[in-house]
């Protein structure tokens, strides 16, 4: 229960105006049958309030607690960032802007989609009847036409501060401007590139915590080396196929600490690695359902590398091809489906026939016989995979560079699980 | 438009199914949602297939039927798919096959819904398989029962905040409609049917001691169960189309013999089990 019930009750009576036409006592009675019924304490004040007030005042909500697919929100921040795009809305040209919108508890993205609204860097806003969505787990402000959005003091808000957000790298996707993370770094090499026809220096690698791991960019030579834990604040992260990437110059602050982090190899449930798209080698499980046609034995182009097809390449023609071994396979968890595409040495492996064996098969049987073969050994069986894994809205495939059948001891996890349940009821 | 999950559901679970999302036009799917918030477009099974019936000529339509633990899925194939219908014709029942399909329902009158599977792909497999799917489709079943009992614990079910514990956003999504739809769900009959499915799994457990079912902790649930349906009774009695409102309720309670802290909390407990809801604040309404 919560115990500071009446500093809630002023909160109240401080929003809805002393002169509203209800008694304290009222309002705590009303305010413990809320909590009674398992309400929480801020939303029973929003409610309370929005009863009592008669829509006099309006309140403000704070960036922290403002959650997806919410109409008529109402917020007073700080244009943080603001930036024009021109779209095509049913074929006409409309320029929208998009940006940042910040107050004392957090930074959200926005869109504004009202021709009517214009909006400066820097302005204290009072925003009334926005709408929220969520896009790949970030809450996004909307304002529509009946938004409105009106410039106020700049006193009413404390100076949003740009503090770089704290994250691990699994959250990096949904992160906005500047991060604040401590990694380790696994490797690191120095490349040399040309910015503006003058040679610069870069320091390339991967980092990683115990979340995940991301390739880097240093711009400044912050002495790196391998085994370091380091905190990196001001990087920047981009995206590339759903693989983390972190930037950072002199501007940042990069500061060796004593702390151990251990890189996780801990496998990723399939549905966050989808939701992420990709990520730098990472470990996943779950359950082959399908061995896709153009898995087993097949022929390439010696010149190009590409599958051949009744002895022709469809960019050289007539080849002697060149035979190699693959697995394209969907794994699936129960939580989502990813694509994984696995070499001749680990589908060897994974099937305990070697590459010859197979191209014997194929020679004496068809290549039919070898893609029976994979279903056959792959099929309904769980793996555990590493490697990269790529991926857009239009699905993620893991490049195995590890790949593993995962045995299992069913019915001793089944008797397990059965005392577990029995122990629970 | 991305690959869509491969559900592990017990047929039990699947053929209790009645709430159907329609997507519109080709590219948004359409989906089953099981009781517990699967939301189904595509699921895996592995089971007995037990028979095959062809229901048209030259095979345009086919019919099969594939056995768990827990029930039988039907599974419909048709000329559109030659190459699964002929696999299907092919095989020799019974025998234990792996299924890709697609979620299929059947609506022969408003409110009357039968699902069943289109198969996608259809592979003999041996009965190891069968025991790993059992023992997955086990862990995915009580997934989803802990997922919906979180989301009844929300004052306001949502996807956000499930997801947000750490479950898929088809799944978080799924709960919230079959909560919404599922009006008195009984999650225990799926504790049953997993219990059940485990069970398949260790046969020669039979004479193993297990934990015993604490007696008195029984007794008590069925008093409490006994109190819940005087309050219904009560409430049934009493309310009219707007409900009845809970002093009346309490007062009437008290005169049938029970403290107010009884009929509070059994009036909780109506909630929580889905057989009353609150309409307006201090108004009991049953479902
Ligand atoms: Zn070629």
């Amino acid at each position: 229960m919560v115990d500071d019930v009446s500093s809630y009750i002023d909160d109240i009576v401080s929003m809805i105006g002393e002169d509203a036409e209800v008694e304290r006592e009222e309002l705590e009675k009303e305010f413990r049958r809320f909590l009674e019924y398992g309400v929480p304490p801020d939303q029973a004040k929003r409610t309370l309030v929005k009863k009592f007030s008669n829509g006099k005042k309006v309140e403000f909500r704070k960036l922290s607690e403002v959650k997806p697919n919410e109409s008529n929100v109402n917020l007073l921040c700080r244009v943080v960032t603001v930036n024009p795009k021109e779209v095509k809305v049913r074929g006409e040209p409309r320029k929208i802007f998009y940006g940042l919108l910040g107050d004392e508890t957090g930074v959200i993205p926005f869109t504004s989609w009202s021709s009517s609204i214009s909006l400066e860097k820097g302005d204290v806003v009072e925003i009334s009847n926005a709408y929220t969505k969520e896009w790949q787990g970030v809450v996004q402000v909307n304002f529509g036409e009946r938004t409105s959005v009106k410039k106020v003091e700049d006193d009413r808000l404390p100076e949003v501060s740009h503090e770089p957000k704290p994250c691990k790298i699994a959250d990096l996707h949904t992160a906005f401007g500047e991060v604040d993370v401590t990694v380790k770094i696994l490797d690191v090499s120095e490349k040399e590139v040309d910015v503006n026809g003058e040679k610069k220096k870069v320091y390339v690698g991967t980092l990683g915590d115990e979340t995940g791991k991301a390739q880097f960019t240093a711009w400044h030579d912050f002495k790196l080396k391998k085994g370091d834990v380091v905190r990196v604040v001001g990087g920047y992260t981009r995206f590339w196929k759903g693989i983390p990437q972190l930037t950072f110059d002199d501007r940042a602050n990069v500061e060796k600490v004593s702390k151990e982090v251990e890189v996780s190899y801990k496998p990723v449930p399939l549905h966050k690695l989808v939701e992420r798209r990709g990520g730098l080698d990472v470990s996943v499980e779950g359950t082959v359902i399908e061995v896709r046609e153009g898995s087993g034995f097949i022929e390439r182009c010696p010149e190009c590398k590409r599958l051949i097809q009744n002895g022709e390449c469809k960019v050289h023609g007539k080849v002697k091809g060149v035979g190699d071994l693959r697995a394209k396979l969907v794994v699936d968890d129960g939580t989502a489906g990813i694509g994984v595409i696995v070499g001749r040495e680990l589908t060897e492996q994974l099937i305990g026939k070697t590459f010859e064996e197979c191209k014997r098969i194929a020679s004496e049987e068809g290549g039919e016989a070898v893609l029976r073969l994979l279903r056959e050994r792959l099929l309904t069986k769980r793996v555990a995979l590493r490697g990269n894994a790529l991926g857009d809205e239009f699905g993620t495939t893991l490049i195995a560079r590890d790949a593993k059948v995962v045995d299992l001891d069913v019915r001793k996890e089944a008797l397990e699980l059965l005392q577990k349940m029995e122990g629970e009821s | 438009m991305r690959r869509s999950t491969a559900w592990r559901v017990f047929a039990g679970e699947y053929n209790d199914a009645s709430a159907v999302v329609k997507g519109d036009g080709e590219r948004v799917p359409s989906y089953v949602i099981t009781p517990l918030g699967a939301k189904i477009n595509r699921l895996f099974i592995v089971g007995v297939l037990t028979d095959v019936e062809s229901l048209a000529e030259n095979n345009e339509l086919v019919r099969a039927h594939v056995s768990d633990p827990t029930g039988v899925f039907a599974l419909y194939s048709g000329q559109f798919q030659p190459d699964v219908t002929k696999s299907l014709l092919e095989i020799e029942v019974p025998a234990f096959v792996a299924v890709v399909g697609k979620a299929r329902t059947f609506e022969p009158e408003e409110g009357m819904v039968y699902v069943s599977v289109r198969p996608e792909s259809v592979y003999e497999v041996n009965p190891d398989a069968r025991d790993r799917w059992t023992l997955e489709t086990c862990k995915s079943t009580l997934d989803r029962i802990e997922a919906v009992k979180e989301g009844l614990k929300l004052s306001q079910p949502n996807a956000y905040d499930l997801t947000k514990m750490g479950y898929s956003r088809d799944l978080a999504e799924g709960v919230v409609k079959a909560i919404n739809f599922y009006r008195n769900m009984d999650v225990e009959k799926y504790v049953a049917l997993v219990k059940e499915a485990l069970n398949y799994l260790v046969p020669e457990k039979g004479g193993e001691e297990l934990p015993k079912v604490d007696v008195k902790t029984e007794e008590e649930n069925k008093e409490s169960d006994d109190v819940d349906d005087t309050v219904l009774a009560i409430i049934k009695e009493i309310e009219s189309e707007e409900g009845a409102l809970w002093d009346d309720i309490v007062e009437k309670c008290m005169e049938a013999g029970l403290d107010r802290e009884t009929v509070e909390e059994s009036i909780n407990s109506l909630m929580d089990k889905g057989l009353v809801y609150e309409p307006v604040l201090g108004t009991i309404k049953t479902t």
